[in-house]
């Protein structure tokens, strides 16, 4: 029987003490139905799941909600939306009660008088080109200059097919900006032509992955098992979908058998009653999810698995290293 | 010398705890006997919640006790859980 200590030198067995007991309870919060921008390919709109829920719009029970949230045992809160920068007061309800992450893409600055160390997520589709075809705007050009040297912002930069080839450019902007990277893969909820993932494309888009992670350790958050997950859809022999995926909302999760998952894991839609499938869209074909959270969420909650070798287990220390840099838990 | 009835028990209960974990979470080239009772299951084998609750679930059935979910972060290795079916089958 193979145990952690009997795989890993003292170094990685450090590193793995170093997140063994970090424990994160996530979920996530619609925090708003609107927007500033319309993206082709955002699941939120494209799934119409804007219209799923009347906002709430009493700040007080926004509070009540979250301090509710905090007794569920609930440590680390995801805010998306919509845009979460629309409403600030919301934003600013969950970071006085937990540790929180905001998803935005970056129009509205967070202001740092008042968020001091909020962990920030600005959205990124690509170059200029992309991000006008995809966005209506290089969104890029203003959140670039909001963020510029900030510690506790990173770039969430969704590649497509049409991004092979042309990444480097794009990572070298962020450097330069002073920000770190995360990369994920676009999943074309909306059809766009030129969108869909071919076999071989994704094979070309994970070298080129891997090849980021090795010119700029410094600026781009990952780790190549995760490149390897995300572009294959394959872990230990298992196949992502629907019976394998971890970020199902729980009271909702009728799966049998219930699959690892995260544990007490939710989505609330922003009138704080309404529960969503899952941290994705509900009318997402799970086969071909292509979801970052969720793909490293998968390979974090299987711990047990990947202690068969020093690989998998290495493997999966520097995917929770990952995940726990990203929000934070951990410095970069 | 005598032997003590509780560390009979114990010892009992603690291979039994071994067996179900084992045959449970269906660990591979390990015995009962050869079961560390210290050995940090959650840590060292990589053991979660839900792989608890259905170890316990077993248990409970086994000695007709409850394992309450608010101690299982404190059942650690399987003496610890040995040692928490004992005092409930002392309480009852």
């Amino acid at each position: 029987m193979e145990t952690v200590s009997s795989l890993l030198d003292e170094e990685w067995y450090n590193r793995y003490k170093n997140i063994s007991s970090l424990n994160i309870r996530s979920s996530i919060y619609d925090v708003t139905n609107q927007c500033n921008l319309r993206c082709k390919g955002c699941f939120f709109f494209s799934s119409d799941e804007h219209k799923a829920a009347d906002e709430e719009k009493d700040i007080k029970k926004w509070e009540d909600f979250i301090d509710k949230e905090k007794e569920r045992g609930v440590n680390l809160a995801i805010l998306i939306g919509g845009e979460p920068t629309l409403h600030l007061d919301r934003v600013e309800a969950f970071y006085k009660r937990l540790p929180t992450y905001c998803a935005t893409n970056g129009l509205i600055k967070v202001p740092r008088d008042r968020f001091p160390d909020m962990m920030v997520g600005i959205s990124l589709w690509g170059d200029e080109e992309d991000e006008k075809l995809l966005r209506g705007k290089d969104a890029f050009a203003v959140s670039s200059k909001h963020y510029e040297g900030d510690d506790y912002t990173y770039y969430l930069y969704t590649l497509t097919p049409n991004q092979i080839g042309k990444t480097e450019r794009i990572i070298k902007k962020i450097q330069n900006a002073g920000l770190k990277v995360h990369l994920q893969l676009l999943s074309n909820d909306e059809g766009v032509d030129g969108f869909s993932w071919t076999e071989q494309q994704l094979n070309d888009i994970r070298s080129e992955m891997d090849s980021l992670l090795d010119s700029y350790p410094d600026t781009v958050i990952s780790s190549k098992y995760y490149h390897e997950i995300i572009t294959t859809g394959k872990m230990l022999g298992r196949t992502f979908g629907w019976q394998e995926c971890p970020s199902v909302t729980e009271p909702l999760d009728t799966r049998n058998p219930r699959p690892k998952r995260l544990i007490r894991f939710i989505r609330w839609a922003s009138d704080l009653k309404t529960m969503h499938r899952c941290c994705t869209s509900a009318t997402r074909d799970c086969s071909t999810c292509k979801d970052g959270a969720a793909h490293m969420s998968w390979v974090m909650v299987n711990k047990r698995s990947h202690i068969k070798t020093t690989k998998d287990l290495q493997n999966w220390i520097e995917v929770y290293e990952m995940f726990a840099k990203l929000y934070k838990f951990i410095p970069w | 010398m005598a032997v003590n009835i509780e560390d009979v028990d114990l010892k009992n209960i603690t291979l039994k705890v071994a067996e179900v974990v084992i045959s449970e979470l269906k660990l591979e080239d390990i015995t009962p006997d050869t079961f560390d009772p210290e050995l940090d299951l959650i840590d060292e084998l990589g053991i979660d919640s839900m792989d608890l609750t259905t170890v316990a679930l077993v248990l409970q059935d086994e000695y007709d006790i409850v394992i309450d979910e608010d101690d299982y972060p404190t059942l650690k290795n399987i003496r610890l859980i040995a040692e928490y079916i004992m005092k409930e089958l002392k309480d009852k």
